[in-house]
């Protein structure tokens, strides 16, 4: 029963995952392996003045993206989780966001964004709050925030509608209780819901901090990177370097890179969240 | 658009000679059998929907050949190619670009045409232009076959704008451009714009207007990149100087508008004047009300790169390679021959494709293109308008630099960075890249 599963994996993750790493030690030109054992890639990769900014970008996205998502996430499944007829209504209206496409979400923003055409700039003016239209993404101060701004309202949904299923199945006596005691609303929330629903709040954060690592259509096709590279992140270089440039080498070093700093990442929230699974037990 | 196309690019006799040898005799294609895979890259709608068409008369007359036809979209070309190479599945013939030669030659994924062509290498010479054959040229040797050219760069401008201002025609020097430009600008209509993303086609233009200073992007005898090249700086000052005039959109705007988005603005009466490639906006219209029409782009006052200074670029986005690994060379080669007929040729001849410059000798006698583009062909008959015009930039290497040059612009425009240490910086940058490939 369980050998598709593992044939599965082995073919799907970790063959494509050695394959990764075995790339990282080749060189390459031009797509032609012409060496395998070396250090060259990540020596390139040390020697590029772009990776350290793209280090920073990356940090900007992953973690504004997973805290944004989180932290918005969890104030929405807190107002979705009380029964009434309009919080009924808005956890399925909140899904919207969540079934369009990755491209057209990406080229709606893009449009809604532009500086000349775009109806949040003319708003903005209309509104007398600028001067004159500006330029989301064009801006090299704004791009970043803007591109976290809009995977937020991507991903949103689906962590709202995980944490609001996780709220509305705390135990009700024991929110009765805390009150009985004299609890207040963010004491009961803080001491008898966020311990309750620690594991999918852990759960949706690391799901998130790999969706934002993953993610490449929304930036790349808002972006491409730019202007002037402010808005390049690990996979949108990675993506740059492995199919316009051809280093695969150097890609897969990067690759590499990447996937240490979110297990990394991952490790030490799941180490420091585990004393709340702790709790909870 | 009206009366007004009949005098596009009324300028263009500043531009050189042209051959006007007498017109080639369309002939049948030798017949042949067996499978061959075709990839075709990008083109208009018309174009696409042209090229699918005339499949079917090919296979018509070459009955004992099956031909496996792909469209794909053309900025998805070099990873089509790239994962072809790698897997051993090249098609037996691609409808590629010309940019993409000298990586395709030297990667052994396209063959010679000289010798496997044979005869019929001199019905190609006979049916083309001879400056837009050139354009498959690699290394001394023919490896494709233009079936057409756009040129960059050109002007487009709004008549009525100009008329307004005072202006009796278009601007003919850089220092009159920006003199223009101001005149022009109007607190909800900028005078200029240029693109100014990091697709090819923005960064294309851009190399026009720094080849045209006598800049150079690339050495390939010393195999340096030469950004920081003096007619390069200058170029991108020039951009600079424009923004700093207050008679562009915002530099941010532009960094996010391409040529496409640009071609709209201007569409819609946004923008006074912009730089674009000979298509200018034909491939997607403009309002019947819009009074406009196009010139040659202006030239610097004084040139100030080390090299000779280039009238035009010329782009071929549609051109056919045989694949070095084809087992069917023979039909491979007929499908080539047949794009190189005058019946599929003057597809271009300004009916019903209107956006592109003619490969075919032919089409410069059609009264179509007489119609649509006038001025095109009084310079060619003239012998002005290929005159000092040059393949666009292409060496092992080019996307490289020209993504480095992308950002470098995106950085002098938005006052990240002077235009020299943003090319200067651009070019170690992609000499990095550059000497990774040797």
């Amino acid at each position: 029963m369980i050998l598709p599963v593992v044939f599965a994996v082995v073919g799907f993750v970790l063959g494509p995952a050695y394959d990764v790493f075995r790339l990282s030690f080749t060189r390459f030109i031009m797509g032609q392996e012409v060496a395998f054992g070396t250090l060259v890639n990540f020596k390139t990769l040390l020697a590029d003045p772009m990776f350290l900014q793209v280090l920073r970008n990356t940090a900007i996205w992953i973690l504004g993206g997973t805290l944004g998502c989180v932290v918005l996430g969890l104030a929405l499944a807190t107002f979705l989780a009380i029964e009434s007829r309009v919080t009924t209504v808005l956890r399925a209206l909140i899904l919207l966001p969540w079934i369009l496409p990755d491209v057209v979400t990406a080229m709606a923003w893009k449009w809604m964004l532009h500086g000349q055409v775009g109806i949040v700039g003319q708003t903005l003016q209309a509104l007398g709050i600028t001067e004159r239209p500006m330029s989301f993404l064009g801006d090299p101060n704004f791009v970043m925030w803007v591109l976290v701004a809009v995977v937020i309202w991507r991903k949103v949904p689906l962590i709202t509608l995980v944490l609001t299923a996780a709220i509305r199945n705390v135990p009700s006596e024991l929110i009765e209780a805390s009150r009985i005691d004299g609890a207040n609303r963010w004491e009961t929330f803080r001491y008898i819901v966020m311990p309750q629903i620690a594991f999918p709040f852990t759960a949706v954060t690391v799901i998130s901090m790999i969706w934002m690592t993953a993610e490449f259509t929304l930036p790349w096709v808002m972006t491409g990177g730019g202007p002037a590279n402010s808005s390049q992140i690990m996979s949108t270089y990675i993506y740059q370097q492995s199919f316009e440039f051809f280093n695969w080498g150097v890609a897969s070093a990067m690759s590499v890179v990447n996937l240490l700093c979110l297990a990394a990442l991952v490790t030490l929230y799941l180490t420091v969240m585990r004393r709340s699974w702790s709790r909870k037990e | 658009m009206r009366v007004t196309r009949r005098h596009f690019m009324s300028g263009a006799a500043g531009l050189a000679v042209a051959g006007t040898a007498p017109l080639g005799l369309s002939r049948p294609a030798r017949a042949a059998s067996g499978t061959i895979a075709v990839w075709k890259f990008g083109g208009t709608p018309r174009e696409v929907e042209f090229w699918a068409k005339q499949n079917e008369v090919f296979l018509k007359a070459n009955p004992d050949v099956k031909l496996e036809y792909s469209y794909f979209n053309g900025q998805m070309r070099r990873q089509k190619m790239q994962a072809a190479l790698q897997t051993g599945q090249i098609p037996d013939v691609i409808v590629g670009f010309g940019q993409d030669v000298p990586e395709l030659a030297t990667f052994k994924a396209i063959q010679p045409l000289n010798d496997l062509a044979g005869d019929k290498l001199a019905g190609w010479q006979e049916r083309i232009v001879p400056q837009i054959l050139t354009n498959g040229n690699f290394d001394g040797k023919l490896y494709g076959l233009p079936v057409y050219v756009d040129m960059a760069p050109f002007l487009a401008y709004n008549i009525d704008a100009l008329k307004e201002a005072d202006f009796d025609g278009p601007p003919r020097t850089w220092s009159e451009l920006r003199d223009y430009a101001k005149k022009l600008t109007k607190p909800d209509r900028p005078g200029f714009a240029f693109p100014a993303t990091t697709a090819p086609g923005d960064i294309n233009i851009f190399e026009s207007v720094a080849y045209m200073n006598g800049g150079r992007v690339y050495d390939p005898a010393t195999g340096k990149v030469t950004l920081d090249d003096r007619g390069v700086v200058d170029a991108l000052q020039f951009y600079v100087d424009l923004v700093k005039d207050l008679s562009t959109p915002s530099a941010a705007s532009m960094a996010e508008t391409n040529f496409r988005d640009t071609a709209q603005l201007f569409a819609q009466g946004r923008v006074a004047m912009w730089i674009a490639f000979s298509w200018l906006n034909t491939p997607w219209g403009t309002p019947e009300t819009l009074n406009w029409t196009g010139a040659p782009f202006p030239r610097p006052d004084k040139p100030s790169g080390g090299q000779a200074p280039v009238n035009a670029l010329m782009d071929s986005s549609a051109i056919l390679f045989i694949s070095a690994s084809t087992q069917n060379p023979e039909a491979a080669l007929s499908y080539v021959d047949f794009w190189s007929q005058n019946e599929q040729l003057l597809m271009w001849d300004g009916d019903p494709e209107y956006s592109r410059i003619p490969a075919a000798k032919a089409a410069w006698d059609t009264p179509e293109l007489a119609q649509k583009w006038p001025s095109w062909v009084e310079a060619y008959k003239g012998g002005t308008l290929f005159a000092g015009a040059e393949p666009i930039p292409r060496f092992v290497g080019v996307t490289q630099v020209e993504t480095a040059l992308g950002a470098a612009i995106q950085e002098a425009i938005l006052e990240r960075k002077s235009p020299e240490q943003a090319l200067a910086d651009a070019a170690a940058a992609a000499q990095q890249q550059i000497d990774l490939l040797k």
